[in-house]
Order: structure tokens, then C-alpha cells, then sequence
């Protein structure tokens, strides 16, 4: 049962009293409320992070790294018409979350610290190249997204630590990107998700960055796709090889939602699909 | 004034109780709170089938704030069940089900009983769990009720062992059927366990008075079937039990048979105090009630010419830990199998089967949907056998005035071939080829066509003129929503010509309304609507009678004129309101005014030269309302998930009391009959209930149903109905999957066989036609 | 049991005090210490959206908000939407329109519309769909829902 609910306004204060036992941030609430809803999580201290401005924040680091402060809304992040090129996976994801309701409450810190590995950012994050930075009580750090998901609902977090920013780094000119989810309904988590960010240029796919959710514990990347791509072009048969490289990677579970061999199956159509919609895309070739 | 009085019936009124609505003051069951009142919660069964050998309440009495903890041996030995009096008020000696109630709390708050009742403890002797109709029939198996032999049941039923209802039903000669067929098509069709889900979840409230009696507030469908199943199971006498229901937030069949009630009058009776009891969603989903899975084995034979001329269904149906309405539902489905055709050779089969899961009952449609979806599904195949347009074929062997329903019912009025004529006009299905499909979609328009009841048991009105000559309207009827307050309060205020506004209606309560069995069976406008017919016209008898010697002229000379007067035919002016003959009848004369009516449906279900049956539960029922529905689908070619673009559904309901009404229930049917066919099912990992939440359990949003979804009113007037009015709240849900798997087919060639037609089924069966 | 902490909150533009407990979520708040009850519990997990709420003028889960956490808003509920009794116009497009059924959706539903048509005032039926997917509705299959939103947006109210 909960005792106290802290709402403090400084991250050290914060990490000050995060440090006891039984404490447990709180940004949106909109999942972990929901645990405590049904007696699925029972904190004994609460820490609201939800009056700490440095973590509300948006911005753009002088590399072109686009800093997006933990507490940083989904409906913000979709909205965030500063996210271009690849960089844009991130709001095609965050427009996909729930509902618009929901992206009122929940956050990028609270939703990737959760990390259900069927949410849309797990995977946009990785196929973005994103960074996590996290504090603790040890400072500050910093962890790529891809060593940042490590199981189900799993983080790289230690006792202690808390999401501050994740940063998207630049995407080189030309390059485009789309998240290709499919859900029983609208708003559902993902049966399977693909994020996508392609850089072309000449027509043929220079780099190609390919994650997919909701197949596994983690996002799903493959190198060996994602380089078979780059060196035989987004020909059809390289699409297919490279969709099903892609699925004998992948390590879903079956669920209410779909069959895990299900999901073996639709991923490398939903690869076809997003690849067959970026092609279509123009794309800055200066 | 007078405007609105002509067009009382057929007006597309807003909901009576609309502003309360709108502005957030309606008060549902979990609004409702009594001074010093306690919160209950339930402890649930952590395995679906043992023997109770002993409690441990201890722990939960020693909460802080604990005021009572009841098990099983608190209880009475009664049992309630519309047809097989076979289900205890909480598990009794026996768990029957994953998460049965087996202990309830009653506390100062509901963290507090919550907590507690987490803390009960419950020593099982554990019994092979059978979860399946199929493990449930084999040789050996346990009985799930070893006294079923000596329950009582309210019809001549064919039960044993694990079997709780065995009906057959045939008309022609089945072997001669088939043999005149030319073409054949059999198959097996499988549908999933769907959730009611009405976005208000079940509660009660319950207190005793220093006398004893309880007066029972909760969310349900009828008041008079709550204070039946409390009273039984609790071996009380009705009359010392009262039940009233507040605003209900939709029930679609899950609060027509008791849910809480029971438990959370025996807390009240047991402390003293009132106990609420509001179930989460997760409990609502584990412990009320679903739609039955159903397998249905089909064959339907025809003529190379198309016309149809034998149909065998046996169906299984899996009726969970208790009967409720189930052999209701497996003999209603038997009966709808043939659907509204004409086909000589008729058999149909079934079987309802006690498992260890929590129990199925009633859920719009019936049974109706099940078989709907395999009888349609047929219909197309053979029209595509045979290369016949399948609205053609459907046309061509569709039920005409002077036929019978399947065993003989009669059919006063169809207006089927209506239905499905403007359906085809409104869809634009003759020109179906053209249509185009979205980039990496393949498109289809599928149809299905169907029937409901709306005649059912008994009914009652009450029409009283108060002394200022309003009107106040009582009739027991249970509005869950769907508007049959609105539509009884225009039909009242039609028969008397009066204002609609002139006209109130009392809530239900089993102490002052008249008996109403309850909103469902699409039943209220049709059922109760005749009585508030025949009681108006009671009053416009009696009001004549005083406006007689009023007026000093003879009874058959007065007319009710509109605005609240009886007047003299032919003599303009003279006349006296409803409120001079009403203050005359209150202090002076006669008494005061009050019209009543009640009455019991009784057209016979079976007529024995037509037709046999076995261990049929409906003996009278009737009144067919009709229904062509057309979707236009679309397959996704990577993910198999299809979607509907648009919808039409043209329905005959006699008379459109309030059209916008007849609407809204289509318009939800078809949304609701979309999830079936898609998107819902309930799923179990071994005996526990997989998706028991929100979050897991998908029902369409604003953005899976299409904005398109439109209705056609078809009014072929039922000669008794009131104002020609027959029912539609359940005949809208009947042919949504088949229309929708006619749809999938027509786009991608595939035919799936079992529902919800997930992307899953669907890509698997895309990729093995290829 | 646990303390309880007193706390103001600005709801329909009137201060308001509750006791509440620090894991209090602003529906139980709102429904129990309030007497607001217009906002509903569908599923308490954020799901049904029946508990809608507008805080700062933007729909939320009050199912899912900590009361404690609300402090600094603006809080509409239901009962805000018709000051002195004067229905705004998707009130009563919803009447209108036929797209009150059982009403236990309503109150959400309401707020999510008004807050839809707050920020976009020529929505197109798409636009309305896609405001109101976290508020499900299992009577009306939605068209008119979505029907009554267009009419107020119209201004044929």
C-alpha cells in the first residue's frame, strides 16, 4: 500500500529519495496506475517526477541530437514537428500509442522504463539509433537504446536510476523513415511492429536500420538484413531474404494476441510492406 | 402541440432521460450508497473443479474494519436457474469454475474487503478440471453436478451425466432431403466465447429493514428475475424481497439472470447493514456470464436450380459450470438453424454441456449469431457451387407470407424480401464488380440474411391519470439503455393522445410495477408495448365512461381528442379534459382512473403435424422481425486482418416506434456482431480465463467501426403488435460475421470456418490457397 | 489504514478540499469524496475511457491520475460542461442526434468530444473518430457519436 506520494522539484532531490527502499517513480502514471489499479504493483513510496523541469523539456544539442526530456508527453513527442528525416520514426511511433487520451498522460521515460516489449518506442528507439541517458546515484550515464531494452520488460536501470532524456541522434540527409504496426484494434499494443529508417540515396538504400517489436523480449535487429539490403538494394528478392533472416531472428511468445508463429510469419510481410512504402516515399537526394 | 401528438409514434424523440445523461447526473448502480453502509468483495476459486473440505476465515476477520466474512456454509441450500434450478448463491460444497465466488467480505470500505478477502483460505480436494464440452462427454469424466437427476427443471428435459440439455427438432424426412439434393455442402463451424462487455460493470446494493425484508437495488435486466434467483437461492419468500434497479449501463443479456445479488443480500441480511458490492472488470469478465462457444456441424443440400431442400445441424454448445439460460440458447439456436427459409427437410440437433468454466448464458442473439454464421456461410457456397448470385439464391428460397417458422411457428408478418431488395439497392451490390480495394488490400461485399423473435412470456401494464389529468406509465420493464423507456412512454401517449411530455413513467420495482420477465428476448416494445396499448385503452374507457355522464351523452359518442380531452363526435368544442374527469373520479365519483393489462404470449412454438421435438424449452414463442445485411470488406494481403468499410442493414420491425431508436440498435448490433466477427474471443490458458481485462480483451473502437454503418427501416406491420410494431434488439447482431465472412470470401476467395477471423486464421488460410 | 492528506483542487473553476490517501487516483477522488459521480469506473486500467476527465483542458484518464498529482490543474468534469445549467453545444448535438444510449460512456465521451472540438473546430468524421478511440461505447456501435460531434462542430446546434 502506498504511504506517501513525493512530488519534488529537483532531480537530486528526487534521486534522493528514490534511494529508499520500496520507492518507485511515477511520470504519467498511465501504467503504473494501472498495476496498482489491480494490486499488480504495490510501491510503498511514490515519487512523482511530474515537477522536475529539466525533464519536460525538448531540444536540439548543437550535433543536431534531438534531446527529449523523459517527461516529454507521447502526444508532444507525436507533435514534435522539429523531428524530421529519420529522426521522424520517433513521432510515427509516439502517434501510434493508445489513444489520444492516453498520449495526454503517458511519457517516453515512463513508457521505455516499463518497456513492454509490444509498445511502439522500444522499437523506433532502436531503429533510430536513440541513447537513453539515465541518473542514479552514481550520476549520470548514458546507454544505447539497443543495450538499454534487455528483457521482458527488462531495462538496463539499476536500483536507483532513472530515465532523464533519451537523444536521437541525426540522421544524414535523405533519409526517411516509417513505423508499420499492426494491432487487433486501434490503440492495441503491437502484434508485431516494424520500425524503419532508410538513408537513400541514388536510389539504392545507403544505410538501413530495421527494428522490429513486439517478436521478442527486446526490439529485434539484424545485422545481416539490414546489411544484405544495403549491398543488394531494395530489390524484391533481397526484401524477401532479408525478411525471412529477419524471422528466423526473432523470439516471440504466443499470446492472446497472435501465435508466435504468427508473428514468424507476418514480420517479414510487414518488412515488404514498410520497404515498399519507403521506396515509394520521395527522399531528399541533395 | 398538436404536431408533436400526431407524430408521437414514428417520431425520432431524444432519450426521455437524455439531460440527465449528458450532464453526468444519472445515477447507475455504483452511485447509489446507503447510510452506514459496508463494501463487499468476493474471494475467487484458485482451481475449477473440487470439493470444498474446509475455510480458513481467520485472517480476513482479523482485518481492521472487517465486518463479515460468509462462505459457502453461511448459505442456505437453495438454487437458482432459469431452466435447471442448479446453481447455489456461492460455491457450495463444490467449486465448479476458475474464480467462482467462494467467500464474500463485507467491510467498512472496499480496499478493506479486498484486501480481506484475498486473505480467505480454502482447503480443495481437486477434481479433474474439464474444460471442453468434447473432455466433459467422455466415459469417466466427473460429473460437474452429481444431483442433476433430482434438480428441478422447468421443462421436460433430456439431461445426464455431463449433459445439461438434449434437444432435437425435425420437420420433413432428413434421408429423403439429402437424397433429392443435387448439390451437398457440409462443414464444421467453431465460434469463440465473446464478452458482453456493457461498459458498466455488475453490482448491488442491498438492506434490510427492522422487519427483515430487503429492498435490493442492482444493475439488471429484470427486477422481477433478480427477486426470483435471490429469493430462490436464499430460500426467501419473494414478497419479503423488494428489487429496484437505477440506470443500467448496457447488459446485452449479462445482468438478465442474477450475478452479485445473492451474495450481497445475504451480507446485508447477516449484518445488519446495507452492502454494496460494484465488480471490477476483471471479475465482471471471470464471473458473470459470456456467449457460448459454439461447434456447429452443417449440411445444407440444394437443387442445381438453387432451391434449397435439406438442412442438418448439430450443434455443441459448451454451457460452463451452471445452466442459466443455456438450454434456452441451445434450443432457440436449434430452432433459428433454418433460418428464414423455405427448406422441407429440416433436421437439427444439440447438446449443452457442463464444463468447468464460468457459465455462458443469454447474450443479443441468442444462440442466433452461431447458427447465423454457418447457415449463411452456406448459403454462399452453394450459390457459389452452383453460380448463382448469393442475394438470387437467397431471394429464391427466402420465407413468404403464409409460410411457418421452422416447426410451425407462425409468421404474421415478413418483410423480408423488402429488406433485402433495398439492401441491394442501398449497397449498390449489382454493381459489387466494380468496386476497387485500397493499395495492398483485396475488397469484397458479402450478405447474410436473418430473423429474430419478439414475442416471449408475461407482461403487464399500468396506466394511472393522476389527479391533474398527467399520466403516469408502469410497466416493470427494465430500460438497459437501448430506449424502451422513450418508446413504451409514445406508444402510451399515442394511444391517449396526449403530449409525450404529459406522460411519466415509473421505475421498476417489484412492489408497484406489474410482472415483466425483462428486457430481452428483443421483447419490451413488442410484449410490454401491447399491454401499454391495451391499458390505455382501458383508461380511454373509463374516461369515457365519466366523460358520459359529464357531458350527458352516450358512451359511443365520445372521441379522445388530442391534448388530453374526450370529446363529442361531430360537435366541435364539447368536451372535458383528463383533468376535470379525473378530479371528478378522485374525490367525487367512480374512483380514481387506472388502466391495466397483462397477458402471456401464447402462439405454440411447435405444431405436431408439422414438425417433432425433444426437449424443447420454448413452447410459445414468436413474432419474427427480419433482417438483409451487406458488408463491404477489405483484406489486408500482408497481415490477413480484414476491416469494414461500410455496412447496410435493412430490417423489418413492423412499425419504427422511434426510428432513430431502431437505428442506434442496429447501428451497435452491427458494431457488436463486428467484434464477434473479428476481434473478440475469450481465451483460457488451461482453466483460468487468459484475457479477463481491457487491455487484452479487444472490442472495436470509434476507429475499427466504420462511420458508414447504414439502416434501412422495413415496416411490415405485425397485426397484433402495438402499431404494427415488432422487436429489434437482437436481429441487427444475427448476420454480421456471416455478412462479414461472405465479405472475407468475395475479397480473397478463402472461407473461414470459425470465428473471430483473426489476421492469424485469416493469412493462414490466404497462404494455403496459394 | 492509511493517512490521509488534505488536499485543493480547482475543479469546474471552484476550489475544492478532499482528505485523500497519496495512491488515490482523481476518479475515486472525484466519485467518492466529491460527489461528482458523473465521471465513471468502466475498467480502472485506462482502458474504457468512461472516467474521462479534461485537466488543463485536455482529456486524461482520472482512473489513472493520482489526486495528489492533480493539485496544479485545472480539473473539468462532467458536471463543468453545462455551467449554471446551460448545455454547450455537444451536449445537446448529443441529444439531437440520438447518440445517448445507455450513457454510461456518455460523460467521457462528452469530455473528449468538447476537448476535440476545443482544438479543432472543423473536425472531419476521421478527425473525430481518431479524438474519441479511448472512449468505447457498446451500445451505439458509434456512428452517432461521431454524428453528433460533426453537428456541434456545424454549429447546426
Amino acid at each position: 500500500m502506498v504511504a506517501a506520494l513525493h512530488r519534488p522539484e529537483t532531480l537530486a532531490e528526487a534521486l534522493g529519495l528514490l534511494a529508499n527502499e520500496g520507492a518507485r517513480a511515477i511520470s504519467g502514471g498511465a501504467t503504473l496506475v494501472a498495476m496498482m489499479n489491480a494490486s499488480l504493483a504495490e510501491p510503498s513510496v511514490l515519487v512523482s517526477l511530474a515537477r522536475i523541469s529539466e525533464l519536460r523539456g525538448f531540444s536540439r544539442l548543437p550535433d543536431g541530437t534531438a534531446r527529449i526530456g523523459a517527461m516529454r508527453l507521447h502526444r508532444e513527442t507525436a507533435e514534435e514537428s522539429d523531428l524530421r528525416d529519420g529522426q521522424l520514426i520517433v513521432a510515427l511511433a509516439a502517434r501510434q500509442i493508445a489513444n489520444a487520451t492516453v498520449r495526454n498522460m503517458g511519457t517516453i521515460g515512463g513508457s521505455i522504463s516499463f518497456a513492454d516489449p509490444a509498445a511502439d518506442y522500444p522499437p523506433a528507439l532502436v531503429a533510430a539509433h536513440a541513447r537513453v541517458e539515465i541518473a542514479g546515484p552514481a550520476g549520470r550515464r548514458e546507454v544505447a537504446a539497443q543495450e538499454f531494452f534487455t528483457g521482458w520488460y527488462e531495462t538496463a536501470l539499476q536500483s536507483g536510476e532513472i530515465v532523464t532524456a533519451v537523444l536521437i541522434p541525426p540522421a544524414p540527409a535523405g533519409t526517411v523513415a516509417h513505423y508499420e504496426k499492426l494491432a487487433r484494434v486501434s490503440g492495441d499494443f503491437a502484434i508485431a511492429s516494424v520500425a524503419a529508417v532508410l538513408q537513400i540515396s541514388g536510389g539504392r538504400p545507403a544505410h538501413v536500420c530495421l527494428a522490429i517489436g513486439g517478436c521478442g523480449p527486446a526490439p529485434v535487429r539484424v545485422d545481416a538484413a539490414e546489411e544484405l539490403l544495403v549491398s543488394e538494394g531494395l530489390t524484391q528478392a533481397a526484401i524477401a531474404r532479408a525478411g525471412d533472416l529477419i524471422a528466423s531472428h526473432l523470439d516471440p511468445l504466443d499470446d492472446t494476441r497472435a501465435s508466435a508463429d504468427y508473428r514468424r510469419k507476418v514480420v517479414p510481410r510487414l518488412l515488404a510492406k514498410t520497404l515498399t512504402a519507403l521506396s515509394r516515399q520521395p527522399t531528399d537526394m541533395s | 402541440m398538436s404536431a408533436a401528438i400526431a407524430t408521437a409514434v414514428g417520431a425520432s424523440l431524444p432519450r426521455l432521460e437524455s439531460l440527465e445523461k449528458i450532464t453526468g447526473r444519472a445515477q447507475y448502480i455504483a452511485d447509489l450508497n446507503r447510510p452506514g453502509q459496508l463494501h463487499a468483495a468476493i474471494t475467487q476459486a484458485t482451481v475449477a473443479h473440487a470439493r470444498i473440505k474446509g475455510y480458513d476465515t481467520r485472517e480476513a476477520k482479523a482485518v481492521p474494519g472487517v465486518v463479515a466474512v460468509l462462505t459457502g456454509d453461511d448459505f442456505p441450500d437453495g438454487r437458482m436457474g432459469a431452466f435447471i434450478k442448479d446453481e447455489p448463491p456461492i460455491a457450495k460444497g463444490k467449486v465448479r469454475y476458475f474464480g467462482e465466488p467462494v467467500a464474500c467480505v463485507a467491510a467498512i470500505d472496499e480496499e478493506t474487503a479486498r484486501r480481506a478477502a484475498r486473505l480467505v483460505r480454502v482447503d480443495y480436494e481437486e477434481l479433474t478440471a474439464l474444460l471442453t464440452p468434447e473432455a466433459a462427454l467422455e466415459e469417466g469424466a466427473p460429473a460437474i453436478h452429481e444431483n442433476l437427476a433430482s434438480y428441478f427443471k422447468v421443462w421436460p428435459a433430456v439431461c445426464g451425466g455431463n449433459v445439461a440439455s438434449e434437444t432435437e427438432l425435425s420437420e420433413g424426412d432428413i434421408a429423403q432431403g439429402f437424397a433429392e439434393a443435387d448439390v451437398i455442402v457440409e462443414g464444421v463451424f467453431e465460434t469463440s466465447a465473446q464478452a458482453h462487455v456493457a461498459i458498466e460493470p455488475c453490482g448491488a446494493l442491498a438492506e434490510v429493514d427492522a422487519s427483515g425484508r430487503v429492498t435490493l437495488w442492482s444493475a439488471n435486466q429484470s427486477v422481477f428475475r433478480v427477486q426470483a434467483n435471490v429469493c430462490e437461492s436464499l430460500l426467501l419468500p419473494m414478497s419479503k424481497l423488494r428489487s429496484l434497479t437505477p440506470r443500467v449501463g448496457g447488459g446485452f443479456g449479462n445482468k438478465m439472470e442474477a450475478h452479485v445479488q445473492p451474495m450481497v443480500v445475504m451480507l446485508a441480511i447477516k449484518t445488519g447493514r446495507p452492502v454494496k458490492m460494484i465488480l471490477n472488470r476483471e471479475e465482471d469478465f471471470e464471473i458473470v456470464r459470456a456467449r457460448h462457444p459454439f461447434k456447429i456441424r452443417m449440411r445444407t443440400g440444394a437443387k442445381t436450380d438453387g432451391t434449397l431442400v435439406a438442412r442438418e445441424a448439430e450443434v455443441l454448445l459448451d454451457c460452463g459450470a451452471y445452466g442459466d439460460d443455456s438450454p434456452g440458447v441451445l434450443g432457440y439456436s436449434l430452432l433459428m438453424s433454418r433460418g428464414p427459409y423455405r427448406i422441407p427437410h429440416v433436421r437439427a440437433y444439440g447438446r449443452l454441456v457442463y464444463t468447468n468454466k464460468l457459465r455462458f448464458g443469454a447474450f443479443r442473439g441468442f444462440g442466433n449469431p452461431q447458427v447465423s454464421f454457418a447457415g449463411e456461410s452456406q448459403i454462399d457456397e452453394i450459390a457459389a457451387m452452383l453460380g448463382l448470385d448469393p442475394l438470387d439464391m437467397r431471394v429464391k428460397n427466402m420465407t413468404q407470407p403464409g409460410d411457418r417458422w421452422f416447426c410451425g411457428g407462425e409468421l404474421a408478418s415478413i418483410g423480408l424480401a423488402e429488406c433485402i431488395e433495398k439492401a441491394r439497392a442501398a449497397s449498390g451490390w449489382d454493381q459489387r464488380a466494380s468496386l476497387t480495394a485500397s493499395p495492398g488490400k483485396r475488397r469484397g461485399m458479402g450478405v447474410a440474411i436473418g430473423a429474430h423473435i419478439s414475442g416471449l412470456l408475461g407482461t403487464g401494464a399500468i396506466v394511472r391519470v393522476l389527479e391533474d389529468g398527467s399520466i403516469v406509465l408502469n410497466t416493470g420493464a427494465v430500460d438497459i439503455g437501448q430506449g424502451s423507456d422513450t418508446v413504451l412512454v409514445q406508444m402510451c401517449a399515442e394511444a391517449l393522445k396526449v403530449p409525450v411530455e404529459q406522460v411519466s413513467l415509473a421505475s421498476p420495482d417489484t412492489d408497484g410495477s406489474p410482472y415483466n420477465w425483462g428486457t430481452t428476448a428483443s421483447r419490451v416494445t413488442y410484449t410490454t408495448g401491447r399491454a401499454v396499448v391495451a391499458a390505455a385503452l382501458e383508461v380511454e374507457k373509463q374516461l369515457k365512461i365519466h366523460a358520459s355522464e359529464m357531458l350527458e351523452c352516450d358512451v359511443g359518442d365520445l372521441e379522445l381528442r388530442p391534448g388530453g380531452k374526450i370529446g363529442v363526435v361531430g360537435v366541435p368544442g364539447k368536451e372535458v379534459p383528463f383533468l376535470h374527469i379525473s378530479l371528478r373520479a378522485h374525490w367525487r365519483s367512480g374512483g380514481p382512473i387506472v388502466g391495466h393489462n397483462t397477458w402471456v404470449f401464447n402462439k405454440p412454438t411447435l405444431d405436431p403435424k408439422r414438425a417433432a421435438a425433444r426437449g424443447l424449452p420454448f413452447p410459445q414463442i414468436g413474432v419474427y422481425s427480419f433482417v438483409c445485411t451487406i458488408a463491404d470488406v477489405e483484406v489486408d494481403e500482408a497481415s490477413g486482418k480484414a476491416d469494414v468499410r461500410e455496412a447496410w442493414s435493412a430490417v423489418d420491425v413492423g412499425r419504427a416506434i422511434n426510428p432513430g431508436s431502431v437505428e442506434g440498435q442496429m447501428e451497435g448490433a452491427f458494431v457488436q456482431g463486428m467484434g464477434f466477427a473479428l476481434t473478440e474471443a475469450m481465451v483460457w490458458d488451461g482453466p483460468r480465463l487468459a484475457n479477463p481485462t481491457l487491455m487484452d480483451y479487444k472490442v472495436p473502437t470509434t476507429l475499427d467501426a466504420p462511420h458508414g454503418i447504414h439502416t434501412i427501416i422495413v415496416e411490415a406491420a405485425e397485426p397484433e403488435g402495438p402499431f404494427g410494431a415488432k422487436g429489434v434488439g437482437e436481429v441487427g447482431i444475427n448476420p454480421v460475421a456471416a455478412a462479414i465472412a461472405n465479405g472475407v470470401t468475395a475479397a480473397t476467395g478463402v472461407r473461414l470456418r470459425a470465428l473471430p477471423m483473426t489476421p492469424e486464421r485469416l493469412l493462414d488460410a490466404m497462404l494455403e490457397a496459394e | 489504514m492509511t493517512a490521509r492528506l488534505s488536499v485543493t483542487l480547482k475543479i469546474n473553476g471552484a476550489e475544492r478540499t478532499a482528505a485523500v490517501r497519496p495512491f488515490d487516483t482523481l476518479l475515486t477522488t472525484l466519485r467518492e469524496d466529491l460527489a461528482l459521480q458523473g465521471s465513471k469506473r468502466g475498467c480502472n486500467q485506462g482502458v474504457c475511457g468512461a472516467c474521462t476527465v479534461l485537466i488543463d483542458g485536455r482529456p486524461v484518464r482520472s482512473c489513472l491520475s493520482l489526486t495528489a498529482n492533480c493539485v496544479d490543474a485545472e480539473v473539468t468534469t462532467i458536471e463543468g460542461l453545462a455551467p449554471e445549467g446551460r448545455l454547450c453545444a455537444i451536449q445537446k448535438a448529443f441529444v439531437e442526434t440520438g447518440a445517448v444510449q445507455c450513457g454510461f460512456c456518455t460523460s467521457g465521451m462528452l469530455l473528449a468530444a468538447h476537448a476535440c472540438l476545443q482544438s479543432n473546430a472543423k473536425p472531419t468524421a476521421d478527425d473525430v473518430k481518431r479524438a474519441l478511440s479511448g472512449n468505447l461505447c457498446r451500445c451505439s456501435g458509434y456512428k452517432k457519436i461521431v454524428d453528433a460531434v460533426l453537428l456541434a462542430a456545424e454549429g447546426g446546434i
